[in-house]
């Protein structure tokens, strides 16, 4: 993570701790928002208790889905974080130049 | 110059953690909006078609210039006080 040269030892280990639960957290997080999100699009009648075939389907695929969606997001917003990085540094080496 | 105090340097950590929150909530977010704008929630098939391929992508561009104008908004919005 940019920026992060800057700390000291003990600080850039608890930042590493923290960004380590945002994962977990996270992981947590999308996992249960993945099965709401299948649900509600793949299952909608109640005459069994069972999933049937086409809903099974349905939610592997819905889950597929999803994965491979936020992969390409996961892309994009990496490219564009950097992308706004870069400028950012432009802007701030411009100023500073402009201030001497 | 002498070295950053305790206080400054809790102060900086407590700043990235912020920023860290702010941008996972960001893209998840953008995965889940974009999600909803692009996919055909049919499920006929796994893999994404060319079509929801360049939604994608547009949309994030999108949602991402957004961001931008509304940072900028608020931004403002925060010096005018």
């Amino acid at each position: 993570m940019e920026g992060m040269e800057n700390l000291p030892e003990e600080q850039r280990d608890a930042l590493l701790q923290k960004i380590e639960e945002l994962q977990v957290r996270d992981s947590l997080r999308t996992y249960n928002s993945v099965v709401e999100r299948c649900f509600v699009d793949c299952v909608s009648s109640f005459r069994s208790k069972n999933l049937d075939s086409t809903e099974e389907k349905c939610v592997s695929r819905c889950c597929e889905k999803f994965l491979k969606h936020a992969a390409r997001v996961g892309m994009r917003f990496g490219e564009m974080s950097s992308q706004s990085e870069q400028q950012m540094q432009q802007m701030m080496q411009q100023q500073a130049q402009q201030g001497r | 110059m002498a070295s950053p105090s305790q206080a400054e340097l809790a102060k900086s950590l407590a700043m990235a953690q912020q920023e860290l929150d702010y941008r996972v909530d960001l893209f998840n977010r953008m995965t889940s909006s974009c999600f909803e704008k692009c996919m055909d929630r049919r499920y006929k098939d796994g893999e994404l078609n060319v079509g929801e391929h360049s939604c994608v992508d547009r949309c994030c561009a999108k949602y991402w210039q957004v961001t931008g104008i509304v940072g900028q908004m608020l931004g403002a919005q925060g010096q005018g006080m």
